[in-house]
């Protein structure tokens, strides 16, 4: 098993370099930051001294050999925008993306596994058909667009819940139900499917036969079974999330990772878009080595292989 | 369904029920008495206001850290706030008379020290990038006494207000302690109506009243909360969802529903943001647009107002044939904008060489301006018809500023400029070696450097308008039109006044 998990980590290092490699030359394919920084009618003199202070004037080879250096060090540089470490600015508006992340986990775990227990076990009953069309409309829309719907129905028509910001519970509802909306909809589909999956396999035939009750055949029988993919699923997918949380967060004025992203990115603020890129990077990739590692867990035959 | 009065009473229970568990939610959605909430784009970086020149961050630092003087914009009269007076002593020496018994919130005490020290940083290219170009005709501050200090000018400035205006006075022994800009901008001191209280980034920012503010504090504001709202769409519901007093920046496509709103209106400020084509006939650029019939024939072939009514609902004024805009010096109401004809324009292709028309690049930013997409397509669309085809280059806003400066944005290249109010620092961008200007030509040259020294607002206001009829005349860029500003300002707010940079003060305003 150790053997496994150390194969795994090492595989996952050529990954960050590539990641490392073109997220420095991506930025630096179009725009320039002094005229983001500057008004447009800025100095000659003043556009000189911002790109000496910045490291800007020297030759693309040499800025990216400082940078890679710098990164050895978890260091990212000074922020263009802000003046001060880009790795701060992300650690500062990490909580907020993490509380929205682990909310949209929690509901899509709490409710998209029962949902799809229940519609597989109730296969073809209206039940069944409800739980297929709302998750299938679920996953059709797009995020923006659930987060544009859901404040003016509960912000606007409604005033239950405040169209944008954070602090609050309340806040947290509707960018964590519209973030929700895909990934709940997966683990249900997934849950259902796989369900439907293990109740025809011999063993829960056998276990009916055996004259255990019904609820026990199903939940300690086909349910532990059915529920391995589904953890893999939603190991995979806390990767995904961090791209919805980009739009979501915009949406909703979340003070979060995705939204200094964005605003780097317009601004071509280098050292911020870079933290940002390989941050999330580094979260699909453990993501996925967290997928690989509990599927291991749970199922032995992955470490026979 | 239908519906009995047992559906109808079930119904109702549930509504209370419903806003029994989510209660709180809406309470703490109503606006409180006496703050007032304003959401804006995005988050200042820092609440220095001199860190850069982007005005939502000025409109959120200058609650806190005062200037010399300010512009009425009910008067548009440069009046008095940290200074007195101001006089010029000669042309190139001023005179400033600072107020007496102010002090700055932790203590320190406001005088001719802190007003020297703040012109130092201000001068220093390298702590105040953003402002080169304000300081460029300043010398050096000297301090006469502790009230009284005197500005060395390089040459004869006209616009000297609006550098008086632009700089805000920082306490010096706090400026050190903080660590200069980065430090200050986090924690600003000031002499303002208001303290910063708390800043959460990207979240919002919150000011209470300074209980010992020299001046009146805006009658009915004793709390301020800014929040940044980046999403257009959802700035304007929480607008309509009743968060805020004040939204920013308003798609034209939500006013009407705003207006339809109870207690909400939209106020509609005429921006400095000019809209041109650039028509290039620098020397890097050859083509048919050297040709001054062609570039004629480009704005007779375009229907502006079909434009600004479509396109923009009609939110915007169109351009009188010339760059600056009729409340400036050096307007010129003689000169008139082309008429839309097609006709003309074909003959004026036909007499330059074009009978067959011609082919051009065109380039265009997406995402920058309002409705810029669709107003290029509109313009690629009438210039077709009259044998013009326009191949359309769509740029990313940060691509498209690159482009801008580094000249790239040519033949044809669609911009909106919004320099400072006053007809140098528009002219200035037309000048044949300014690093975005897409016109060479010496006549006008001369008018521009003629006209940033000349202190008789007549004599420059003549020199402007000579410049403006042969800008004209050569069609050096395709006219187009002054942009709008629109915010939802709930009824409660009285006095808002932004000027049409996006620049707004809280002297003066108030709050039922």
């Amino acid at each position: 098993m150790l053997g496994y998990v150390i194969r795994r980590i090492l595989y996952t290092l050529p990954s960050l370099f590539c990641i490392l490699v073109a997220c420095f030359l991506l930025t630096r394919l179009s725009g320039d930051p002094v005229d983001l920084f500057l008004p447009i009618d800025a100095s000659e003199e003043a556009r000189q001294a911002f790109r000496e202070q910045n490291g800007l004037d020297r030759p693309v080879v040499e800025q990216f050999f400082v940078f890679t250096e710098r990164v050895m060090r978890g260091d990212f540089g000074n922020s263009l925008r802000f003046q001060e470490p880009a790795v701060d600015l992300l650690v500062e508006r990490l909580p907020a993306t993490l509380e929205l992340a682990l909310a949209t986990l929690a509901l899509s775990v709490i409710i998209g596994i029962p949902a799809g227990i229940a519609s597989a076990y109730f296969r073809n009953s209206p039940l069944d058909f409800t739980v297929r069309g709302v998750t299938a409309f679920g996953q059709a829309v797009p995020t923006f667009y659930w987060g544009i719907l859901s404040i003016i129905i509960f912000s606007v028509w409604l005033r239950w819940l405040p169209s944008t910001g954070s602090g609050t519970i309340w806040h947290l509802i509707l960018p964590a139900t519209t973030l929700a909306s895909t990934m709940l909809a997966l683990v249900t589909r997934v849950m259902r499917s796989t369900l439907l999956e293990t109740i025809r396999q011999d063993y829960v035939r056998t276990a009916r036969a055996k004259g255990l009750g019904e609820m026990a055949v199903l939940l300690h029988h086909a349910v532990r079974n059915a529920l391995i993919p589904v953890v893999t699923i939603v190991a995979l997918q806390f990767g995904v999330l961090m791209g919805g949380v980009i739009v979501t967060e915009t949406v909703f004025a979340w003070p979060g990772v995705g939204r200094l992203a964005i605003q780097a990115i317009y601004a071509r603020d280098y050292p911020v878009v870079q933290a940002v890129v390989f941050f999330f990077a580094v979260i699909f990739v453990l993501s996925n080595l967290a997928a690989d590692l509990i599927h291991a867990v749970l199922d032995p035959r992955v470490r026979l292989r | 369904m239908k519906i009995s009065r047992r559906t109808f009473n079930a119904a109702l229970a549930g509504q209370a029920l419903m806003a029994g568990i989510l209660g709180r939610g809406s309470q703490a959605m109503a606006l409180p008495a006496g703050t007032l909430t304003v959401a804006q784009g995005f988050d200042p970086v820092s609440l220095w206001p001199n860190f850069s020149t982007t005005q939502e961050q000025i409109n959120v630092g200058s609650a806190i850290v005062e200037s010399l003087f300010w512009v009425d914009p009910k008067t548009n009269k440069t009046e008095p706030v940290l200074a007195e007076s101001f006089a010029l002593e000669d042309p190139k020496t001023v005179k400033i008379v600072l107020r007496k018994g102010v002090k700055y919130t932790n203590g320190e005490a406001f005088n001719a020290d802190a007003v020297v020290n703040t012109f130092k940083i201000f001068t220093d290219v390298k702590t105040t990038p953003a402002y080169g170009r304000y300081s460029a005709p300043i010398d050096r501050a000297e301090k006469v006494d502790d009230y009284t200090v005197k500005l060395y000018l390089k040459h004869p400035y006209p616009a000297l207000h609006l550098i008086l205006s632009q700089i805000y006075i920082v306490p010096p022994k706090y400026w050190a302690e903080a660590g200069g800009a980065e430090g200050f901008g986090k924690k600003p001191i000031g002499t303002g109506p208001y303290v910063l209280t708390e800043w959460i980034r990207d979240n919002r920012i919150v000011m209470d009243a300074n209980p010992n503010y020299w001046g009146k504090v805006p009658e009915g504001i004793k709390k301020l909360v800014w929040r940044p709202v980046p999403d257009d769409t959802a700035r304007t519901n929480g607008l309509l969802a009743g968060e805020y007093d004040i939204a920013t920046n308003i798609p034209i496509s939500a006013a009407a529903q705003i207006k339809a709103q109870k207690g909400l209106r939209v106020v509609s400020v005429p921006s400095y943001r000019i809209f041109t084509i650039g028509l290039s006939n620098l020397p890097e650029h050859p083509g048919p647009l050297h040709d001054k019939r062609v570039r004629q024939a480009l704005n007779y072939a375009i229907d502006k107002q079909a434009i600004l009514d479509s396109l923009l609902q009609g939110q915007g004024r169109l351009l009188s044939g010339q760059i600056l805009r009729k409340e400036q010096i050096g307007f010129d109401p003689a000169v008139k904008d082309y008429p839309y004809d097609p006709a003309k324009a074909k003959a004026l292709l036909a007499e330059a060489g074009f009978p067959n028309g011609l082919t051009i690049t065109f380039k265009f930013p997406t995402g920058r301006y309002a409705q810029d997409r669709e107003v290029a397509e509109a313009v690629a669309g009438m210039l077709a018809e009259v044998g013009v085809k326009a191949e359309m280059v769509s740029l990313e806003a940060g691509e498209f500023l690159r482009q801008l400066s580094a000249r790239e944005l040519a033949p044809m290249g669609f911009v909106g400029l919004a320099p400072a109010d006053d007809p140098d620092p528009q002219w200035a961008q037309y000048r044949s070696d300014w690093r975005y200007s897409y016109l060479a030509n010496p006549e006008i040259d001369k008018l521009i450097d003629a006209g940033a020294q000349e202190v008789d607002p007549v004599k420059r206001a003549e020199i402007y308008k000579k410049a403006a009829q042969i800008m004209h005349d050569e069609a050096s860029v395709l006219f187009l039109y002054q942009a709008v500003d629109l915010y939802g300002v709930t009824d409660r707010v009285k006095d808002f006044l932004p000027r049409g940079d996006q620049r707004w003060t809280l002297y003066g305003m108030s709050m039922a």
